[in-house]
């Protein structure tokens, strides 16, 4: 398939996930709504003589990622099974290759927008000075959501034939959302210290080899996956 | 020869290794506990090292074999890789509940602390999550292609992560210094003790080898009963 | 210094290693001679 059509292919998937998504918007709701939850839950259980705002808010704001992530990723998935709609796209002549990253658009398109509407939020609880630094902020959350919905995409493509998949999903993914998360929580903590680009040059390159290994590892299993 | 009767020979020849491994280990068991000095700074406790550093090497090895198993599976297709890989996984789990069981035994004394999130307790308590991970996949499974493929996928994801984890917490412990434990740096080992973890690490490989054709085998038997079942209501 | 008084630990964990060894060694023989005989 030539990359023309491929590229279509892409599109046409992530547009045909969105639209889904759009009409019914519960997911997306559900997930934003679990993100402030987790980020209030935790600025109010951490006990504020010992712990300052600044320490909780890295782990605070990955959590809250993390999680809605995986709601997200889960619900991606389960309405392929609903509808056997994965027979029809591996039927059809679409490639491996423009599936999996239509769904992996898709699903960045997802957790993107939860990600960027709990962004301000998290700014805001924990009164957070990242004005000068969003966009070195922006690039470690685009990095590590990259790295965790292409892993995540594989794998729901996977568990989506077993009956537990809601379960097996964070019991597979989880080891794999270590390396990235904890990047992006060290990152994200020296960009809210305002600390010398020098200090996070190390975790930032590991994070980029991390999400170049896996995207391209991901893409060229999901074939193995699609087979019939 | 059928291949069942070449399945049962493999399982023969594996209890025989067994056999003779588990006689090594007890062998090992003597010269550690009687013929090997007792360390002076960290008492009896260090002796856990002879059983818990091998084991966890054996586990680290199933670890690669079904990694490297599952590659080749998926590259070649061929149904006798993912068979190796499943048995060494089921393999890699037994070793690695020794070893996450041994290894807080020896930290609490010689550390002050059960558990410590260094770099190679982490990779290793990752590992047996993998392991699980990748049998709890398995199970979810009928059909065998299916089954086969699917795993091989984790396990070649599973065995690129490993060092990606390492790297992680290697990375976190040097930038984060921790509170200095009571935790008695890498001495170089005298002669005794080190020959004692030696012929440990040979006699836990050869019991490694002895499960896994003992494993096999009983895979083997266990597809020749389904073909077999398959095959009569056909 | 005197040397710590730690053997527990270490009856504990060789005891644990040789259950679990000996333990799935077992299951192995007994899992094949119930496969030879079907």
């Amino acid at each position: 398939m030539s990359s023309y059509q491929t590229l279509r292919v892409t599109l046409a998937v992530a547009a045909k996930d969105l639209l889904v998504e759009q009409r019914t918007k519960t997911a997306f709701f559900s997930s934003l709504v679990f993100a402030i939850l987790v980020l209030t839950i935790l600025y109010f259980a951490r006990d504020a003589t010992a712990v300052s705002d600044l320490d909780l808010a890295p782990g605070a704001l990955w959590v809250t990622f993390s999680f809605a992530g995986m709601l997200g990723l889960n619900r991606a998935f389960l309405l392929e099974r609903e509808n056997r709609a994965m027979d029809g796209l591996r039927l059809s002549p679409a490639s491996a290759t423009g599936i999996f990253l239509g769904k992996v658009l898709g699903n960045m398109v997802f957790v993107g927008v939860v990600e960027l509407v709990s962004l301000p939020l998290f700014i805001l609880f924990y009164d957070v000075p990242i004005w000068r630094q969003v966009g070195l902020l922006l690039l470690v959350i685009f990095l590590a959501t990259t790295g965790f919905v292409a892993v995540g995409t594989l794998f729901s493509a996977i568990v989506v034939r077993t009956r537990y998949s809601e379960v097996m999903l964070p019991v597979l993914l989880l080891p794999f959302l270590f390396p990235p998360i904890v990047a992006a929580v060290q990152l994200t903590r020296r960009i809210v210290a305002e600390r010398p680009f020098d200090e996070l040059t190390g975790w930032l390159s590991m994070l980029a080899a991390f999400v170049i290994i896996f995207f391209f590892l991901s893409l060229l299993l999901f074939e193995a996956i699609l087979e019939e | 020869m059928t291949r069942r009767e070449r399945a049962i020979r493999s399982a023969r020849r594996g209890s025989v290794i067994t056999a003779v491994a588990l006689l090594g280990l007890v062998g090992v068991y003597i010269r550690a506990l009687v013929y090997t000095p007792v360390e002076r700074l960290q008492g009896l406790a260090q002796k856990i090292f002879y059983v818990h550093a091998p084991v966890a090497w054996a586990a680290l090895l199933a670890f690669a074999v079904t990694g490297l198993l599952s590659l080749l599976y998926l590259i070649t297709r061929d149904r006798k890789f993912d068979m190796v890989a499943s048995s060494s996984a089921e393999v890699g789990v037994v070793f690695s509940i020794a070893m996450l069981t041994t290894g807080p035994l020896w930290g609490k004394p010689v550390w002050g602390t059960w558990w410590t999130w260094d770099a190679r307790l982490t990779s290793t308590l990752f590992i047996f999550l993998l392991f699980v991970g990748y049998m709890v996949l398995r199970s979810a499974f009928n059909d065998f292609e299916i089954r086969a493929r699917f795993s091989a996928v984790l396990g070649v994801m599973a065995l690129v992560l490993v060092p990606f984890i390492h790297i992680t917490v290697y990375w976190f412990r040097t930038l984060h210094p921790e509170p200095v434990l009571l935790k008695p740096d890498r001495p170089s080992l005298p002669g005794v003790m080190l020959t004692t973890l030696l012929i440990s690490v040979a006699v836990f490989t050869a019991l490694y080898i002895g499960f896994l054709m003992q494993s096999h085998a009983l895979m083997v038997l266990r597809d020749i009963r389904e073909e077999e079942t398959v095959d009569a209501n056909a | 210094m005197q040397t710590p008084d730690n053997g527990g630990y270490m009856v504990a964990a060789y005891i644990i290693t040789a259950v679990v060894v000996l333990g799935y060694a077992v299951f192995l023989l007994y899992r094949l001679a119930k496969s030879k005989d079907q």
